[in-house]
Parts: C-alpha cells; structure tokens; sequence
C-alpha cells in the first residue's frame, strides 16, 4: 500500500467536516463509520449531512408541537375551546405555516440538487456492476484504462467523474461518506461525480438489489493524497510482476493449469479471462470478494477453496479439490501480485 | 340567485321524481365534476411539464445544453394554468356561492346547500391546485440545463 | 334541523301496529337469512363476505410480521446465519408483497365492504355476488402466493420485482411467475372490489343524504377506490409485459434488443406510489370516524377533510418518479417530482390539524381507540416529517434504499395504516360481533406494540444514515450497525408480543361476555344503529337523512328506524332488496333486486384463478380450458344473477313513493360498473400507450431504423371494421330500444363478425408487415396491442351473443334492455380503443418517416 493511510477498514479515524462539529453534540459521536453520510469526507456528502443537521432538529420540533397539541387536546384540556379558535389553529397550523415551510425547504433542495453534481471533472472511471463485485477501470493520464476491480480510490480535492454501466441486472453504486448513490442499469450509462475532501479509508456498498449476493457486494474507499494517487495509478498500471518465491512460482502454474486464467486476467501472463476480476495487483488490493474479507494469506486460502460459504451466490466455482499446500501456493502467488 | 332559493324551497318538499332529472352540462350548478377540475389542471400542467423537459432531455438536449425552450414553455404553461384555476374559482365563487370559510357550516338538507358544499370544496381544490402549480414551476427557475 | 321527511314519521301510519312489524321483520329475517352447513361459504351477504375477508386479511398480516421477525432474528447480529441468504431474500420479498397486496389493500376492500351498507343505511352493496367474487379471488391468489414459501420456491426479487433480475429466467426462477401472475389476479379482484365500493358510495345512498351529509368514511372510500381504479391498471398492464418477457421472450426490458429496464420502474411506481396513499388514506378515514365520536362534535373542518382527500389523491400520482431519484434522470425531471412530493405534504397537514381541531372544540372521552389514534399520529407524523426530507433529492441521494427509508416508510405505515385499523377494529368490534373488546388487553397490546416499534425503527434511521442498505441478509460487524441491529431486533419482538395480545382478545371466545349496548360509544353514525343482537338484513328500513350524524342530529330517529317507518321496510315478495338513489341528492330512484347466496361467485374464482396459476407453470392448454370454464361460469352468473326482468313495473317503497324495479342505461347501477371498470380498463391500455411512447422517447428513432412496420392499408382496414362493429351496436342498441327486435337479431351478429374481421385485420397487419414479437422492443410492443385489442374484442363479442341469446330466450326486450345498453357503452371504450391501435400501428410510423 502506496499511501500508508488506514490499516483497517474497520477502524477508521478522519477529522469531521466543520460544520459537523459546530453542531454534533457529543452524544452523537455515534455517527462516525466507514459508511455512515453523518460523517462526511466528500463535497456531496458533506452537502447532505449539512441538510440533515438542519432539517432533523427542525422535524423534531415539529413533531414536539403537533403531538404536544393532539395530546393536549385530546388528553389534558379540562374545556372545550371555540370553533373560531380551533379554524384559526387549522388555517396557520395546517395550512400557511406547512405550506410556507415546504416550500422554502423544497426551493432550497432544488439548489442543493443542481449543485451537487460537478462538471469539472479531471478523472474519468469506468464502473460497471457485475454479479456480485465491481469491474472499475480508470482512464490513465496516456488513455489507456485501467482494471481496478472492487476497489475505489481518489484524490483528495479533486473531482472524479464515474460512468456508470451494468452487466445483466441494476446495481448502485454507492460511497456513503463520499457522496450519494447513482444506479447502475444494463443498457444505460448514468454519470457521477464525487470530489472527496478528507483522506482516509472507507466502505462503499450496493445499494440495489441485485440478487443473491447481494448483501456482499461492497467495496473499499481509499481517499489519497494526489501524488500518491498518481504513484498508485502507475502502478496499476503495469503488468504483473513475476511470482518472486518457489511457492508463488509453484501458484502461478497452478492458477494457469487449474483454468483460473478463464475466467480472470492476470496481465503480462496467458491468463486472460474477462468473466471474473482483473487479478494483476490483487494483492495490492485491501480486500477480496468485492469488500468480503481483508486481503491475506489465509483469506485467500479460504475464499479460493469455498467461496460458496464465505459468500453465497458467489459465482465463482469452489477449489475445495486442491490440497492445503496447493491453496497455500495459489495464495502466496496471489499475494505476491501487488 | 333565485333559481336556487327556489330549488332550495323545493327541495324541503319533495325529491326530483326519479329519471326527470334534466341533463347537466358539465361545470353547470349541481355537477360532481367541478370538483375534480382543478386537481385534473394540475395534473395536466403536471404532465405537460415533465414530458416536455424529459423528452427534450432525451432527444434534443446534451447534457449542459440550455434548455430555454422548455423553461419558456412551462412557464407560459404555468400562467395559463393559474389563470384557468382562477376562472374555475371564480366560477365556484359565483355559480356555485363558494366561500373560503374554515369552520363551513353547510349541512342544511337541501340542494342549495350541496351546491353550496361543492362550490367551497371546489374552491378548496382550486387554492390546493395553485399552490401545487406553482410548486412545480420552481424547477424551471432554477435549472438552465437537464442535469 | 327542521324536516318534513321527518315530520311525516308522526303521523298516523300503518307501523304503528306491533304485530304488522313483527310480521315484517320475520319476512326481512328470512330473506336475508345466513346460510347454515356449508351453504355458509355460499353467502355472499355484505356482512358475512366483509369479515371473511378481514379475518383473511389479518391472516396474511400475521404471516408477514412473522417473516419480518425471522428477518429481524436474522439481523440481530453481524453474519448471523439463522437463515440462509436465500430463505432471507424470500422473506423479505414476501414480506412487501403481503404486506402491500394481501393486506393492506385488501383490508381496506374489507372494511369497507362491512361497514359501508349499513354505514349507509342500507340493505347491502348493489353487487354482493361481486364481493363475494372479489374475495375468493383474493384467497385464492393469496394463498398461491403465500404458499410458494414452504416450497422454496417464493419470489426473490423484492416486493417491486425490478427487471432484468425478474424478466431472465435464469436469474429468477419459478417465483417471478407467481409473483406476477398470482398478483394479477389478485389486483383484478381488487379492482372489482373498487367498482363495487364506488358505485356503492355514489348510488346507494340512503334517501336525502346528499354530497354535503355524507360520512367522511364515504369520501375516502370513494376516493380510494377512484385511486385503485386508476393505479392498479398500469400495474397490470406492467405485469403483463413482464411476464410475456418471461414466458415467450418478447423483450420489453432487455436493453439488446431496444427494451429498458426503466420501463418497468415507470409502470410499476405509477401504480406504487399512489398505493402507499390508497393504503394510508382509508385509515386516516378511521381516524377521521373515531375522532368525532370520542370529542362529541361534527368534524371541524369537514369540507377541508374532504378536499385532503381528494387533493391528496391527485397528487399522489405525481409522486413515481420519487423512487427513482437515483435512477440517473435528468435534474430536472427529478426536481418536478421533488415538487410535488413536497406538494403532497399539504393535504396531509390539513387533515392532522383538522382532527386536532376537532378535538379542542369537543369535551373529548378518552378511551382505547382514541388510544390507538393519538398513537398513530405521533408515528404517523414523524414518517411524514422524514417523507419531507426524503423528497429532496439530495438528500434522497443518500437515503434512497438505506434503512433510513425503511424507518421511513415503516413510521409511515405502521402509524398510517396499521395503528388506525387496530383502533378501527376496536372501535367497530361490538358492530360486527356485538361484544366489546378488552379495554385491559387494548392497552397492553397498545404500549407493547408502541414502544417496540418506537425501539425497533427510531434507531433505524441512523442505521441508515450509518449506511447499513435495505434488503441485505447479513452484515459484517464493526460498521457501528450491530447494537443499532440489536435493539431493532428486541423492539420488533415487543411489535409481535403486542400483536399477540391483540389478537388474542379478538379471537378468544366469548361466549359468555354480554352483548356490548347498542351504539356503545354514542357515535353519530348510522352504522351504530344496528341491533344488538345485529341482524343480517343491514338496516330495519332504509332511512331518510338530514344531517352528517343521523344519530346525534335527527330526532327520533332510532324509534323510527325500529319501528320501520322509513323506506323499504318489508320483503313482501322474498326477494332481498336494496334502495339506489341519485349521485348528487341521493332521490330514490330504483328499489335494486340483488340476489342471494350462491357458490357461483367461488367457482367462477376457481377457475379464473387456476387460469393463473397452470398459467405460472406454463400449462397454457390447461390454463385457457380452465378460463374458458370460468368465463362460462361468469356468464352463467350474470345470465342468473343480474338485471332479472321483475314481476311488476313499480314497487311501493313505503312513505308514499313508487319506485321502478328495473332501470336501464345510465340510471342502472350495471351501467355504472360498466363504465367504472373500463375507466380501468382503458387506464391499463394506456400503461402499454405509455411504453409505446417511452420508447420512442429514449430511442433515437422509434421504430428503428429499417424496422418492419405494420402494413398500412390492413390496418385501415382493421379500423374500418371496428368503427362499422362499433357503428351497427350503436344503431342496432338504439333501435331496439325504440322497439325494434330485429334489429338486435340482425345487428348483435353482424357485428360479431365486423369485429372478428377487425381483429383479423390488425393481426394480419402486423404478421405481413414482418413483425416478430421476440427481435425488438417495437415489435414486442405493437403486438401487444394487438394482442390487447384481440383480447378485447374477443370479449366484446361474447357480449354481443349474450345479448343474441337474451333476446331469442325473452331475458332481453326492447323494455328490459339494460344489458344491451351496457354492452354499447364496452364497444364506446373499444372504439377507443381501436382508434390508439390503429393510431400507433398505422400512422405513427407514418409519422417518423417509417411509412409506405
């Protein structure tokens, strides 16, 4: 990992966006998580908890007033009131002040809704959903896409611009602390922009049922400094590198004569498969299984001998034949690709 | 004014005989149909509003072109619609005797006062389907393109 | 209220002899007398099907909050594995569609049903065969539906069934079929049970309450049912694509082959975002009958309640697109939807601060249905208070389809629908089985039920705002959704327990409870001037009214109404009767013949509904010989059932007033249905007008280039002889109906065959302009509307033989031709009809440059 940042995706610490700060009570520190949109580190989301610390105390009024009323009516007054009191209640309770609230509210959200998506991007991905992970490709500084699969990383400060395709059924795609979600159709190409604002790491998930694995199709978010970024992207970039130990040497045969190359790309080698992820630098990659499991040695092991049960529905086939010492190699060839 | 304190006296007395009753034109006294004009104007400028902008959107128009078009267009459509709303309005106030009251009191047993309930309930309608017009005419103040 | 309708009651009349009444009422008893032994399930009386149909209701209630606690037992911990990922992708699918098709609507129509005749005062419904049709279709499907569960092989994609993963088989098995077609059949029944209700509301009426009396119960009904009317249509017509894609390959929503999955999403949220308001709105009429009960004054603002609900439905139908904020439309189309999402908001407000008002005005006794309703409005408004922010898009950008949206739509519901009709159930109790409920039970199903669903979906919101999605079967832990997950859970189990015992207390026995005293609750309306024990003849005699709460506000009115010295008060002839009345003024107009017990209803709905279900294991021979019977069993039922020709011209209806027994055109309630069920109809052709139309509009060039195209001159010729059919109905009705038998004799068949050559036109039209229904979505489209168009006129002609055969066998004369009338008024929808087909087939390609 070129960028240093987050060694867990589990535990995450960012600062929070300002505005956040002036008006989260403590208590409400709870709203931290790699996926909560209450702790913002992305210009759209940042738009969003803004709104929601507004509206929601608003509401909460709101609601105090109507219900206080209803039970004071209903429950406590000793005496009926005048039928001249209770129309003035409707026309400015239930008419004027609603009517002039909404209003307000909807004219301000309309402004929201055109600013919050940018035309100024100065990168340009690719993402398109598959069953059940993400086959993202960024357009490199030469043009040249780049395969990234399950994997979301962007330069802070910069807006990035994401079209957005399917392959068979409707996905969506989203980064809650970056910004909202845009689905992912088969046959139509939806755009996004996000621009993050705090570097860190992060979760994305799928936010449209898209079938079985559905619950399991998430991604992580790493949000890096730009030079960082561009080290990174060159890096991906390239071709694998060649396995570096006997083991990963004893892997890489396995993966080529087991036909794992069928279905995934190694690039630099014969293995040249589209159906499944790209795994040139997959053991660069933070996690496996579209957001599943930390990448490791044993994750590894465990996923390519079952991955039926770290994640039903997957639809990659099960390599529970192969021996313990030949899942162990395949790993170690994995994990040498970085 | 007359013709309906007559019907009112009548109406105390006796019922319409069954099947007389004469053929009513369709915003004339004592149709149901007026109610639902108003709301169905919404519903066309509704309509009309969102068909033009999506399908200038998705013949006509990149993403950032300018669509002064369709602005002008619903916004011409919005005053034609507010003042058709204010003519029906004008009509319950007049035709039907609709008073913009809170607390109505109109629960006499008589065909005037049905006409009467109609003309407020239309009137009702008619200051609902405004507000709901101009709700949806914001969007073409403030976008100048489809996305 | 001075009254000479009411005044005439104290003159000297014939009901002032005890033993005439006792006389009376032993004949009332015996028409409308209960089926004993299993001629019980024969009854299609409005009291007996409506709390069938409840009881079937709650029962499928029931089964869905179970699934949603094995749901909740599922989340209770991150990668939990108390159900599998597939058992819990079932369940949560079956848990929407229950919840939505085989409960909340469906108990609606059930309520309804139960309540509205003697809300009205009247006998019983103008269609109880109807009903009773209505009900076992709803049954049936439900139990079709509900019972692919236990078979593993429930539908999995969700309650909104979103193509491509429903339309390929492969993703989607066997359970998309019966998703959709067991729906389809349960939505034909709702629709039905729609037109009963509405033309229940606008014609049978008691005499003198006109627009300005009715119960605001009566406005909600019938603006609900107008909703069903035009909602559920394009729902069908949506299924209607989605299963010929499924089952014959046309590719409506493949985007390969210029079908788009949006089209579906379009048709579908049309139908389902006026559901959640046809759903909220008959409780919020509850609320609107307990309020003024328990405050002991007329509803504040009464007219203001009435344009909520009528304003509310119309902007209920600019709301779809709501659901599809993130689907990648344009701004600003997103942003008129936001609009009037915003819009709807009004409305609503309006009706909570009319209640509130109602209640500051009256000296208000609090009692456990008041209970139920402060509790719904304290829920209800928070879901309409989080409905306001979810309506901005923005913000929707990130709530969309995150547990946000589902404490959302939960506060809304339960606390819009759910809590109402408990208190309703409450309230209503000692009406439909004249006991009282548990005050004690009441309450402790109240608090349970209450603050589990407080601690169940309050923190759910800021689940979703942590980001948990909606529809996951597992988590991984650490994402700080665990505890939130927790107290969801234990809150959903108190949901359960509270249920329990509110079941409990409505289903224990209680034989030896006394009777609940008539109108327990003081109310003033009509249904609780019901005996105590009730009787099953609805009302004693069909009163006069004068006033929105007949029992508050009319003197004497129970001594007059016992003493049956309204209108209808005998059943001289044996014959159940029932009183229709005026729309606007509710005058007499006809005393309605309506028939009695009969297992017709059920076995055209066993049959109909095994047309469905063969059809969902693609048994098609088996399925069309199974509807073929069914329709016969329909024409069977109407050739028995409906518009009998009567012993007599007029019948004395009491106080004076003859009234005919047979009405015919626009004076029948038949016409009515008629013209109400083919508004549905014709709405539903418009859902397939529509995809016509929105493929055009995100095509470039709809037809595609080089397309085959329907052949030109067949196609006039298919609306030539569609406008002639049309043309010799229309003559050939109005001249029988000025006497001439003939012209029925000559002009029912000749226009059979115009039809049938019509149709045959149209198909050829399409066949010789080369087009396959399977290679593109233009192709798939126009032969769908010819295939509608087919279906149609198919039925139409059966009509016209029905009429044929009605007036060789004397059912149909020149006098008693209410049936003819109403088939004219099916072929003025099927010249519509035609003419858009012909349109679409023959001149828009025309249009575009695709033409001869």
């Amino acid at each position: 990992m070129q960028s240093g940042e987050g060694t867990s995706l589990r535990i995450v610490h960012h600062p929070r966006g300002r505005r956040l700060i002036v008006l989260m009570p403590l208590w409400l520190a709870g709203c931290d998580g790699p996926q909560s949109w209450l702790a913002p580190a992305g210009r759209g989301a940042d738009t969003v908890a803004g709104l929601f610390w507004v509206v929601v105390p608003a509401a909460a009024v709101i609601w105090t007033v109507v219900i206080g009323l209803a039970v004071y009516a209903g429950a406590i007054t000793p005496r009926p009131h005048s039928e001249k009191g209770a129309s003035r209640l409707i026309l400015w309770g239930g008419i004027v002040a609603p009517t002039a609230t909404i209003f307000a509210l909807m004219v301000v959200s309309l402004f929201l809704l055109r600013d919050v998506t940018g035309n100024s991007a100065d990168l340009t991905l690719n993402a398109r959903g598959e069953q059940w992970w993400w086959r993202l490709a960024y357009e490199d500084p030469q043009g040249r896409l780049v395969p990234v699969p399950n994997e979301l990383r962007l330069p802070v400060g910069h807006e990035a611009e994401i079209l957005l395709t399917a392959n068979r059924v409707i996905h969506s795609f989203w980064a809650p602390t970056l910004g909202g979600k845009i689905d992912m159709i088969p046959g139509r190409e939806n755009r996004m922009t996000l621009t993050p604002t705090t570097p860190g790491v992060y979760r994305g998930q799928c936010a449209e049922f898209c079938g079985e694995a559905h619950a399991q199709m998430a991604f992580p978010v790493v949000v890096m400094q730009p030079d960082a970024f561009d080290d990174w992207l060159a890096g991906q970039a390239q071709p694998a590198r060649a396995p570096a130990t006997e083991a990963a040497r004893r892997g890489a045969e396995l993966f080529l004569s087991e036909g794992c190359g069928a279905c995934h790309t190694v690039r630099g080698t014969p293995a040249s498969g589209e159906v499944g992820p790209d795994l040139t630098h997959v053991g660069s990659r933070l996690t496996i299984g579209a957001g599943v499991l930390e990448t490791s040695r044993e994750a590894l092991i465990d996923w390519i001998a079952a991955p039926e049960v770290v994640k039903p529905g997957a639809r990659m086939p099960g390599y529970a034949m192969l021996s313990e010492a030949e899942l162990g190699y395949l790993a170690d060839y994995l994990m040498g690709l970085e | 004014m007359t013709k309906i304190d007559e019907r009112a006296r009548d109406a105390e007395l006796s019922h319409t005989p069954p099947g007389e009753e004469p053929p009513k034109r369709l915003l004339e006294e004592g149709s149901v149909w007026i109610m639902i004009a108003a709301p169905c104007i919404w519903a066309l400028h509704f309509l009309l509003s969102y068909w033009a902008a999506a399908v200038w959107c998705a013949k006509l128009a990149d993403r950032y072109d300018p669509i002064l078009p369709v602005r002008a267009g619903v916004a011409v459509l919005t005053l034609v619609a507010l003042a058709v709303v204010a003519w029906l309005a004008r009509y319950a106030v007049r035709r039907y005797q609709g008073r913009l009251l809170i607390q109505e009191d109109l629960t006499e047993h008589s065909e005037a006062e049905r006409t009467r309930f109609l003309g407020h309930a239309t009137l009702l309608l008619c200051a609902l389907s405004a507000a709901a017009i101009i709700f949806d005419s914001m969007p073409i103040l403030v976008f100048d393109s489809c996305y | 209220m001075t009254d000479a309708e009411a005044n005439r009651a104290d003159r000297p009349s014939p009901q002032d002899d005890p033993e005439l009444r006792t006389a009376q009422e032993e004949r009332l008893k015996a028409v409308w007398k209960e089926p004993t032994g299993w001629r019980y399930f024969s009854a299609v009386n409005n009291d007996i099907v409506g709390k069938w149909y409840t009881l079937g209701a709650f029962f499928f209630f029931a089964f869905a909050g179970v699934l949603a606690l094995l749901m909740r037992t599922q989340l209770m911990f991150p990668d939990n594995d108390f159900l599998s990922m597939e058992l819990y992708n079932q369940a949560f699918t079956m848990h929407g569609t229950m919840m939505m098709f085989l409960f909340a609507v469906p108990v609606f129509e059930a309520v309804s049903i139960m309540l509205l005749p003697e809300l009205l005062g009247n006998r019983d419904l103008p269609f109880p065969r109807l009903s009773a049709f209505g009900f076992w279709c709803f049954i049936i499907g439900g139990v079709f539906v509900t019972g692919s569960i236990f078979f593993g092989a429930a539908p999995t994609g969700g309650w909104f069934m979103y193509p491509p993963l429903s339309s390929e088989p492969q993703q989607m098995g066997i359970g998309a079929d019966i998703w959709l077609l067991g729906l389809s059949f349960i939505e034909i029944a709702s629709i039905a049970a729609a037109v009963e209700l509405i033309v229940g509301v606008l014609k049978s009426r008691p005499p003198g309450m006109r627009l300005n009396l009715m119960p605001l119960y009566c406005w909600y009904v019938l603006v609900v049912a107008g909703m069903i009317l035009f909602a559920f249509p394009p729902l069908i017509a949506g299924d209607l694509l989605l299963e010929m894609e499924r089952a014959f390959d046309w590719p409506f929503f493949d985007p390969e082959r210029g079908g788009d999955p949006i089209l579906w999403q379009h048709l579908f949220w049309i139908f389902g975002h006026p559901e959640v308001y046809i759903v909220f709105l008959p409780s919020i009429a509850i609320v609107a009958t307990i309020v003024p009960t328990f405050a002991r004054v007329p509803m504040v603002g009464h007219s203001w309640v009435v344009l909520s609900a009528v304003g509310t439905a119309f902007i209920s139908f600019g709301l779809w697109v709501h659901h599809m904020f993130t689907t990648g439309l344009p701004n600003i189309s997103l942003a008129f939807f936001s609009a009037a999402s915003e819009a709807v908001a009004i409305p609503t407000g309006v009706q909570i601060f009319a209640f509130i008002a109602t209640l500051l005005v009256g000296r208000v006794t609090y009692s456990v249905p008041m209970l139920y309703a402060t509790g719904a409005l304290a829920i209800f408004v928070a879901g309409g208070l989080t409905g306001v922010m979810v309506a901005m898009v923005p913000f929707d950008f990130q709530a969309h389809d995150s547990y946000f949206v589902v404490a959302h739509l939960h506060y809304t519901l339960i606390g819009g629908v759910l809590f109402p009709l408990l208190g309703g159930i409450i309230y209503w109790y000692p009406f439909m089985t004249d006991k009282l409920l548990s005050d004690r039970l009441g309450k402790w199903a109240f608090w349970l039920m209450f603050g589990g669903f407080n601690i169940a979906f309050l923190p759910m919101h800021l689940t979703g705002a942590l980001g948990m999605p909606r529809r996951v079967w597992t988590y991984a832990e650490g994402l700080g959704w665990d505890e939130l997950n927790m107290i969801s859970t234990l809150g959903a189990y108190f949901i359960g327990a509270g249920f329990a015992v509110f079941a409990w207390d409505v289903l224990r026995p209680k034989g030896k409870q006394p009777y609940a005293p008539r109108n327990v609750w003081n109310a003033g309306t009509m249904e609780f001037s019901q005996l105590v024990p009730a009787e099953h003849w609805g009302a004693r005699c069909v009163p006069v009214i004068t006033t929105r709460y007949p029992l508050w506000q009319q003197e004497g009115f129970l001594k007059d109404l016992d003493e049956g010295r309204f209108y209808l008060n005998d059943a001289e002839e044996g014959k159940r009767e029932t009183m229709v009345t005026s729309v606007l003024d509710a005058d007499p107009m006809q005393v309605l013949r309506v028939p009695g017990p009969s297992y017709k209803p059920m076995g055209a709905a066993v049959f109909v509904g095994l047309l469905f279900i063969l059809g969902t294991f693609g048994l098609y021979a088996a399925a069309v010989i199974c509807g073929a019977v069914g329709g016969v069993v329909i024409l069977w039922w109407l050739w028995t059932g409906t518009s009998p020709i009567p012993e007599k011209e007029m019948k004395h209806a009491g106080r004076g007033v003859h009234l005919p027994l047979y009405r015919a055109g626009s004076d029948s309630v038949g016409w009515w249905a008629m013209f109400i069920t083919m508004i549905g109809d014709l709405t539903a052709f418009f859902g397939l007008v529509f995809a016509f139309f929105f493929f055009w509009t995100i095509h470039p060039d709809f037809p595609p280039p080089g397309a085959d195209i329907p052949e030109f001159w067949l196609a006039c010729l298919g609306i030539v002889l569609a406008g002639l059919a049309w043309l010799t109905v229309w003559r050939g009705q109005a001249r029988h109906h000025s006497g001439s038998v003939r012209a029925a004799r000559f002009g029912l068949p000749a226009a059979s065959l115009l039809a049938a050559g019509a149709v045959a036109a149209f198909i050829e039209s399409a066949r010789r302009g080369g087009l396959v229904p399977t290679s593109h979505a233009f192709d798939a489209t126009c032969w769908i509307i010819v295939l509608w168009l087919g279906l149609h006129f198919a039925a139409g002609v059966v009509m016209l033989l029905y009429c044929l055969a009605g007036s060789f066998t004397g059912k149909m004369t020149p006098r008693y031709d209410a049936d003819f009338a109403n088939v004219l008024l099916y072929w003025h929808f099927m010249l519509v009809t035609a003419c858009i087909t012909f349109a679409l087939l023959g001149l828009f390609p025309l249009l575009t440059g695709d033409g001869p």
